[in-house]
C-alpha cells in the first residue's frame, strides 16, 4: 500500500514539474507555495524511500506512511478524536481567560501611567518566572485535574496579551487622539472610535502570540499528568515505546495550531481591510 | 468676531512660548501669522483651537470664551491626521456622526465632490498622495461648516506645485461660506496669496511684531509688482522681528536674505 502511495506521489511531482514547465504564469503563481514544500515533501519522500531500500529500519524515526498507518488507526478507533478535543478544549478556556485577564490590565495600565507603575512592575517580575516553575503551584492549589492544566495555559497566554494591549495603547498616536478631540468626542467614544480601531492591528497581533503559546502551555500542562489529550499521547508513545504515536501527536499538533492561528487572524481580517490594501499596493509596485 | 485677549503661554518646562498676544479677526477675514521658530504661532494656533489652555488671557468668539475644542472652530494640521482604518468619505464624515444618516451622507458626498476626490470616496487614506490626503483633511473640517477655521502650516509638506494648487483650492473653498480663516505658515507667498493681514510674530517669547494689511485684489497674480512689494514688506517686517541689520538700499539683498531663512 505504501509503495502504491509512494509511486503517486512521484507521478503527482512529476506531474507538477511538467505543469510548471508549461506555464510560466501559473508557475509564478504556485511557485511561492511549491518552492515551500520542496523541503519537507522531500525530505519525507527521501526517507521513506530509504526505509523502503532497506538503509535503515525506520524504527526510531518512522516514515511517513507509518506516521500515516497511526494516524488512521487512532482516528478509525476514535482515540484521535478524543484526545484532539481534550486538548482543544484546555486551549480554548485557558486562552479565553488569559485574553480576557490580559485585555483588561494591558487596557488599564496602558491606559493610566499610575495604575501601569502599580501593576506592571510585578506583572513583568512574574514574567520571568519560567512557566514550567508554576506547575507545582497549581497542582497544590488547583488540583491535577482540568483547573490546573487550564491555569497554566491562561498564564502563558496572559503574558503576550498584557504586553501587546499595553505597548498599543500607549503607542497610540496622540495627534490621532487630538482629531478625536477637535471633534469633541466624549470618553467612550473616544475610545469606541479612536482607541480600539488604533490599537487593534497590534491586538490581533498579540492575540496570535498569545495563542501560539497557549499550544506550547498545553503539552507542558499534559505532561504533568494527563489521562487524555495530545500531550497525553506523547508521553504514552514514549513509555511503550511507539515512535509514530508521537510523530502522529506532533503533526496533530502543527495542524491544529495553524488551523486555530488561521481562524484568528480571517476572523480579524474584515476589520484590518485597511491594511490589507496598503499591503496589496505595495505588493503590486 | 475672534478676539485674542492678551495670549500667553507658558510650558511646564519653564519655555515661554507665547508672551501674550493680542488681536482681532473680522468675521470672513483671511489672517496669515508668520515669524521664526520660537514665535509662538502653532501655539497660537492651539490655544485658539481649545486643545491647550492659554497661561494667562482669553480666546473670545462671538462674546463667548473657548476654552475646549469648539463646533464652530475647525482646524487643519500639518498633516492630514485621517484615521487610515476609515474610508475618504468616512474620515470627510467624522465631525457628523451626530448627525441622520442621509443628511451625513449628502453632505459628506458634496464636500468630497467639492473638494475634487469624488472618484477617491471609497478608498483608504493610505492609496490618497500628500495633496490629496491634506483635501480631505480640509473637507473634514469644512464639512461641519465651522466660523472659523484655523490652519497649522497646512501645506508645508507637499511639494511647491501642489501647494501652490491647494492654496489656490483653498481660496477656492473659503468663498463657499466665507469662515474666518487663520493660517499659521512659514511661507511669505502662500501668506501673501491667502491673506487681506499678515500678523508677524517676533520670537521668545511669542508677541506681534507688527501687522501688514496685503488686502490685494483677488484672484492675486504671484508675478505682480504689487504682490512682490507685500512681500518684501512682509520680509523686512521678518528680519526686524529678528533685530536684524537691514540695509533700505539693498532691497535685492533683503529680500534673498529673508527668502533664505522663510524656505
Amino acid at each position: 500500500m505504501s509503495a502504491v502511495g509512494m509511486s503517486a506521489s512521484v507521478e503527482q511531482a512529476t506531474e507538477t514539474a511538467a505543469s510548471t514547465r508549461a506555464g510560466r504564469d501559473r508557475f509564478a503563481r504556485w511557485a511561492g507555495p511549491i518552492l515551500g514544500l520542496v523541503l519537507p515533501v522531500g525530505l519525507a519522500a527521501g526517507w521513506e524511500i530509504a526505509v523502503h531500500a532497506g538503509l535503515s529500519d525506520g524504527r526510531l524515526v518512522p516514515p511517513p506512511s507509518r506516521v500515516f498507518a497511526q494516524f488512521a488507526e487512532l482516528a478509525q478507533t476514535g482515540e484521535l478524536y478524543r484526545h484532539v478535543v481534550a486538548t482543544l478544549l484546555r486551549v480554548v478556556f485557558g486562552f479565553a481567560f488569559g485574553t480576557l485577564a490580559g485585555t483588561l490590565l494591558g487596557a488599564v495600565a496602558g491606559y493610566s501611567s499610575l495604575i501601569r507603575r502599580l501593576v506592571d512592575p510585578t506583572l513583568q517580575g512574574l514574567r520571568a518566572v519560567p512557566s514550567i516553575a508554576w506547575i507545582p503551584l497549581f497542582i497544590l492549589w488547583l488540583g491535577i485535574f482540568e483547573t490546573s492544566k487550564v491555569a497554566l495555559i491562561a498564564v502563558g497566554v496572559f503574558f503576550p496579551v498584557y504586553l501587546g494591549v499595553m505597548a498599543a495603547i500607549m503607542s497610540v498616536d496622540r495627534k490621532v487622539v487630538e482629531v478625536g478631540r477637535v471633534f469633541r468626542l466624549s470618553g467612550p467614544a473616544m475610545v469606541r472610535r479612536i482607541l480600539l480601531p488604533a490599537v487593534f492591528p497590534a491586538y490581533v497581533i498579540s492575540l496570535r502570540a498569545g495563542l501560539g503559546l497557549g499550544w506550547m502551555f498545553v503539552i507542558a500542562a499534559e505532561f504533568m499528568g494527563a489521562s487524555e489529550g495530545l500531550g497525553y499521547l506523547l508521553i504514552d508513545g514514549q513509555q511503550l515505546g511507539k515512535p509514530a504515536e508521537i510523530v502522529a501527536a506532533i503533526v496533530a499538533f502543527a495542524v491544529l495550531g495553524k488551523l486555530t492561528d488561521t481562524l484568528v487572524a480571517s476572523a480579524a481580517a474584515p476589520f484590518l481591510r485597511w491594511e490589507d490594501a496598503f499591503a496589496s499596493r505595495h505588493g503590486e509596485a | 468676531m475672534l478676539t485674542l485677549v492678551n495670549i500667553g503661554k507658558t510650558y511646564p518646562n519653564g519655555v515661554r512660548a507665547l508672551g501674550g498676544v493680542s488681536m482681532n479677526v473680522a468675521p470672513g477675514e483671511v489672517v496669515a501669522v508668520v515669524g521664526g521658530s520660537g514665535s509662538g504661532k502653532s501655539t497660537m494656533l492651539r490655544v485658539v483651537s481649545g486643545l491647550d489652555r492659554p497661561t494667562f488671557g482669553r480666546v473670545m468668539l462671538d462674546g463667548a470664551e473657548i476654552t475646549a475644542p469648539h463646533e464652530k472652530i475647525g482646524i487643519v494640521f500639518q498633516e492630514p491626521r485621517l484615521l487610515p482604518w476609515l474610508s475618504v468619505a468616512d474620515n470627510v464624515g467624522f465631525g457628523l456622526a451626530d448627525r441622520p444618516k442621509l443628511e451625513r451622507e449628502q453632505r459628506v458626498a458634496s464636500q468630497v465632490d467639492r473638494v475634487g476626490l469624488a472618484d477617491k470616496a471609497k478608498v483608504w487614506p493610505r492609496e490618497l498622495s500628500g495633496g490629496q490626503a491634506q483635501r480631505v483633511a480640509i473637507a473634514r473640517a469644512l464639512v461641519t461648516r465651522p466660523e472659523v477655521l484655523l490652519l497649522d502650516e497646512p501645506f508645508s509638506a507637499l511639494d511647491a506645485f501642489t501647494r501652490v494648487d491647494l492654496q489656490d483650492h483653498l481660496l477656492d473653498l473659503w468663498t463657499d461660506l466665507k469662515p474666518t480663516l487663520v493660517v499659521v505658515t512659514h511661507d511669505v507667498d502662500e501668506a501673501i496669496v491667502l491673506a487681506d493681514r499678515v500678523v508677524v510674530l517676533r520670537p521668545r517669547p511669542g508677541r506681534i511684531q507688527e501687522e501688514i494689511v496685503t488686502d490685494l485684489p483677488r484672484p492675486r497674480d504671484r508675478q505682480s509688482a504689487a504682490f512682490d512689494f507685500a512681500k518684501r514688506r512682509v520680509l523686512a517686517a521678518l528680519d526686524r522681528s529678528l533685530e536684524r541689520q537691514v540695509t533700505a538700499d539693498a532691497p535685492e539683498t533683503k529680500t534673498s536674505a529673508g527668502a533664505a531663512l522663510w524656505w
